[in-house]
């Protein structure tokens, strides 16, 4: 089973100090040191140009470091003969044959791949409700990347890289891109998940990897991302604005308009509910921010 | 009402910058590659005929023995009817006239290929005709920049002829024949982008016009007696005017206006059809797939060049099928002309023979072989640029093996055109009864294998070292070497100058025993440079763009 050999092989992708040059001036990747255990669904997130896809093209060995070193399942990723049959592959911005059909498309990626399971991805096509008859030319660019994800989910490969896998799907073909990660982790399969949104992470991943300007800011679980959740406050009154800044936890405190109360808050929510109750509220508004804002929140402070 | 005012200035400022911005980006995308060329060709010519005096002093028996030459069919079909030989002007257009409108054809028909259906398959062509121009315009435009260059090479080949110092009517007549034939081929290239949805399709039909006008031109010099057809192709056409000899401006007319009317139609057909459709519908899909030569990466590389390859066997096939039959004329000339034999042989020149004649005609087969070869990688770096490669290589094959699973496939599907062009001679000679035997015959052909590769060798060692030039480094040992022995001996160039070119080395087969020795040096330099190309590709980051 592949999930044993992954076990034997120690993390299912190690670099060491990984750092890639273009020309002077460009740094892409800046001392990179990243692990991921075997059997995880691993979000790698960062805005635009942070070097997530930089990262993944020396990953497959498409790309060579400028220094640090990088394995795959315990392979040196340079040696693309064994790692590769250890790993699927979705690269950003899929381009595909334009003469070939989805169905010659899946084929001939099943047959050089590390092996396909036929009647799973008979399935897939089916529910990412791919025309397999249509030349790959006449696909939108959902399509293509539902070809590439298609041919990925249904290898057996122990690692599945995906690189901004959902950036061309609508939200009912995300549903199934998620469904199938989740399939792939019960199979044991690690999924190394590329993203620059917050949503799919958190909807799937167990870990995080935050990359920025090629830098790697922080590594955690995504539950732990999560407390750093707070509250939203926003309340209206017909009458004065009753004074809240000095309770504990609250902060960020705005009047937007006259008689709106805007704040933001951590822990718990007693003595904030209890002051902003006694003023006799006319609406009260509690929302809990994205991921995503709190995650640009903490690229402000990594900015500085 | 003032909004509108206020904006009107800046709406006025905006129309005709747009069109000066798609104009500079039509000259960004070409201007290397255009003043590569137009020096070459004016340079060409410049040499030629400032060196004119020189040579003709110092051949055996001088204008007579070129006259005697000049005669043989085979030199006429190569470089056209010879006319006023005794001038610089005259001898110029002759020995490089063919030839460089067969590169300026080449060169645009390649150019406009690109720059329409070649942005047009990237989707970039989508975000230029977004802009406030419409699509004729737009197309209109880039046409013109396009159509610029054929027209500089043309003042460029006046001029230097006017400064070698010969008739300025001839000059004139010469140059602008040269560049009506560039223009025109710019226009049968756009053309093509508009009927066909795919680059290599719209390449392909472009490019197989220029062979035929070839042909037409050589089958009416004269040769079987049908000069009229001559009326039919622009290398006819040009031939026509006969410059520095009868300065007729009739044919140039006629070129102008067919190929005038050409350019509208190109322009007028982009404004009609879909963005990323060609006006040739192709079906869009197929219900039952077509999974033979889909299990392996040389199985692909294949099943990619199949359909190429016949277009390509189907070109070269025809034209050698044409030069076989026209071995008839020359063993009519041989038995008419009892003394030409012997002159021609003391000029040096192996073509007394019906096998002379193969062995220079096949000499011209390591072009169109190479071209061919060189192509096969250009379409790995398309695939490379575009990331198609990215979902083979995640694989677990080396880059090594890859390539040199599609370098093998690409060997072959070359050597099998060989083999055709060899075929379809031996067929067109054995219809008409000459004494060449089909063993000889394919020797003959795949004798100038070797200079192909050398070319596909060339286009490995760019794929590693500079991805962006396979297409110009791919021809520099068979075009380049090609029109470097032809410079070489038009002007009279020491012998060692002559041996930089890969066909200096050519043994005249089959008139002349194979020589295996300079055959096996020259694959050898093919697996060398090959090499060296594979070793770069291995270690360099695969391109995205």
């Amino acid at each position: 089973m592949p999930s044993t050999a992954l076990t034997d092989a120690g993390p299912a992708i190690r670099t060491e100090g990984l750092s890639k040059r273009y020309g002077r001036r460009v740094l892409a990747l800046d001392g990179v040191d990243l692990t991921v255990s075997p059997g995880q669904v691993f979000g790698f997130l960062g805005p635009n140009g942070a070097g997530k896809s930089t990262t993944i093209r020396i990953l497959l060995g498409m790309s060579r470091p400028s220094a640090g070193r990088a394995w795959v399942c315990g392979v040196p990723a340079s040696d693309v003969r064994r790692a590769h049959r250890l790993v699927a592959y979705v690269p950003a911005d899929v381009a595909l044959w334009p003469q070939l059909t989805g169905a010659e498309t899946l084929e001939l990626l099943g047959n050089v791949g590390p092996g396909v399971d036929t009647a799973y991805r008979a399935e897939l096509v089916e529910r990412f409700e791919l025309d397999p008859s249509r030349r790959a030319r006449t696909y939108s660019s959902g399509n293509r990347q539902k070809v590439a994800l298609v041919a990925a989910f249904a290898t057996r490969a122990p690692l599945l890289v995906l690189d901004e896998p959902t950036s061309g799907l609508d939200p009912l073909m995300e549903q199934q891109f998620q469904h199938a990660v989740g399939e792939a982790r019960e199979r044991g399969q690690t999924v190394f998940l590329s993203s620059h949104q917050l949503a799919e992470v958190e909807a799937v991943c167990d870990r995080v990897a935050i990359l920025r300007a090629g830098r790697l800011v922080d590594v955690a679980a995504v539950s732990a991302l999560r407390s750093l959740h707070r509250n939203e406050i926003e309340a209206g009154y017909a009458g004065p604005v009753p004074d809240v800044a000095a309770l504990a936890g609250v902060a960020h405190v705005e009047t937007p308009r006259p008689g709106v109360l805007r704040l933001s808050h951590t822990g718990p929510p007693g003595p904030v509910l209890r002051a902003l109750a006694a003023g006799d509220p006319q609406f009260l508004r509690i929302r809990e921010p994205s991921l995503e804002e709190i995650f640009l929140g903490y690229y402000g402070e990594a900015d500085r | 009402m003032n909004a509108i005012t206020a904006d009107a200035p800046v709406v006025q400022r905006v129309l005709p910058r747009s069109g000066a911005a798609i104009a500079g980006w039509a000259v960004r995308s070409i201007r290397r590659g255009a003043l590569v060329l137009v020096v070459a060709v004016a340079g060409m010519t410049g040499v030629v005929a400032a060196t004119y005096a020189e040579v003709i002093a110092g051949a055996p028996g001088g204008v007579d023995s070129l006259r005697a030459l000049v005669q043989n069919p085979a030199i006429r079909t190569l470089f056209g009817e010879p006319l006023a030989l005794d001038t610089a002007g005259g001898f110029t257009v002759w020995r490089t006239g063919a030839a460089i409108a067969v590169i300026l054809g080449m060169w645009s028909i390649l150019s406009a290929t690109r720059l329409f259906r070649g942005e047009e398959d990237t989707g970039r062509w989508a975000l230029l005709v977004a802009g406030t121009l419409s699509t004729t315009a737009v197309t209109a435009r880039v046409l013109a920049v396009i159509a610029a260059v054929p027209v500089l090479a043309g003042v460029g080949v006046t001029a230097v002829l006017v400064v070698a110092g010969t008739p300025s009517l001839g000059a004139v007549l010469h140059g602008t024949g040269l560049a009506l034939t560039g223009l025109a081929f710019a226009g049968v290239g756009a053309l093509s982008a508009q009927l066909f949805s795919r680059r290599a399709a719209a390449v392909g039909a472009a490019t197989a016009v220029l062979p035929a006008g070839l042909l037409v031109r050589m089958v009416g010099d004269g040769v079987l007696g049908l000069g009229r057809l001559r009326w039919l192709s622009p290398f006819g056409l040009t031939a026509e005017t006969a410059p520095f000899y009868a300065d007729r401006l009739a044919p140039l007319l006629v070129l102008a206006a067919v190929t005038a009317v050409v350019l509208a139609v190109a322009c007028t057909v982009a404004g009609h059809r879909d963005i990323g459709e060609g006006l040739l519908p192709e079906r869009a899909g197929r219900s039952r797939a077509h999974l033979c030569l889909l299990r392996s990466p040389k199985g692909f590389a294949a099943r990619t060049v199949m359909a190429p390859w016949v277009g390509w066997s189907l070109g070269v096939g025809a034209f050698f099928l044409l030069i076989g039959l026209l071995t008839v004329s020359l063993t009519g000339f041989l038995t008419d002309n009892a003394a030409f034999a012997d002159l021609a042989t003391r000029a040096g020149f192996g073509l007394d023979t019906a096998a002379g004649y193969a062995a220079t005609m096949f000499a011209l087969l390591a072009l169109p072989a190479g071209g061919f070869a060189v192509a096969r990688i250009s379409v790995l770096a398309a695939d490379e640029s575009s990331r198609r490669l990215a979902l083979l290589l995640a694989a677990p094959l080396t880059r090594t093996r890859f390539l040199v699973a599609n370098i093998a496939v690409a060997v072959a599907a070359t050597v099998l055109l060989t083999g055709v062009a060899g075929l379809a001679f031996a067929l067109g000679a054995g219809v008409v009864d000459t004494p060449l035997g089909p063993g000889q015959v394919l020797a003959g052909a795949f004798n100038t294998l070797p200079v192909a590769l050398l070319g596909l060798g060339a286009a490995v060692l760019a794929l590693g070292w500079a991805p962006r030039f396979i297409g110009f480094i791919g021809a520099v040992p068979t075009v380049g070497g090609f029109l470097w022995l032809v410079i070489a001996q038009s002007v009279g160039a020491p012998r060692w100058i002559e041996n930089v070119s890969p066909f200096a080395h050519l043994a005249a087969v089959p008139a002349e025993p194979v020589d295996w020795a300079a055959g096996a040096l020259m694959l050898l330099g093919s697996v060398a440079l090959g090499g060296v190309g594979l070793a770069a590709w291995r270690r360099r980051d695969l391109r995205t763009a």
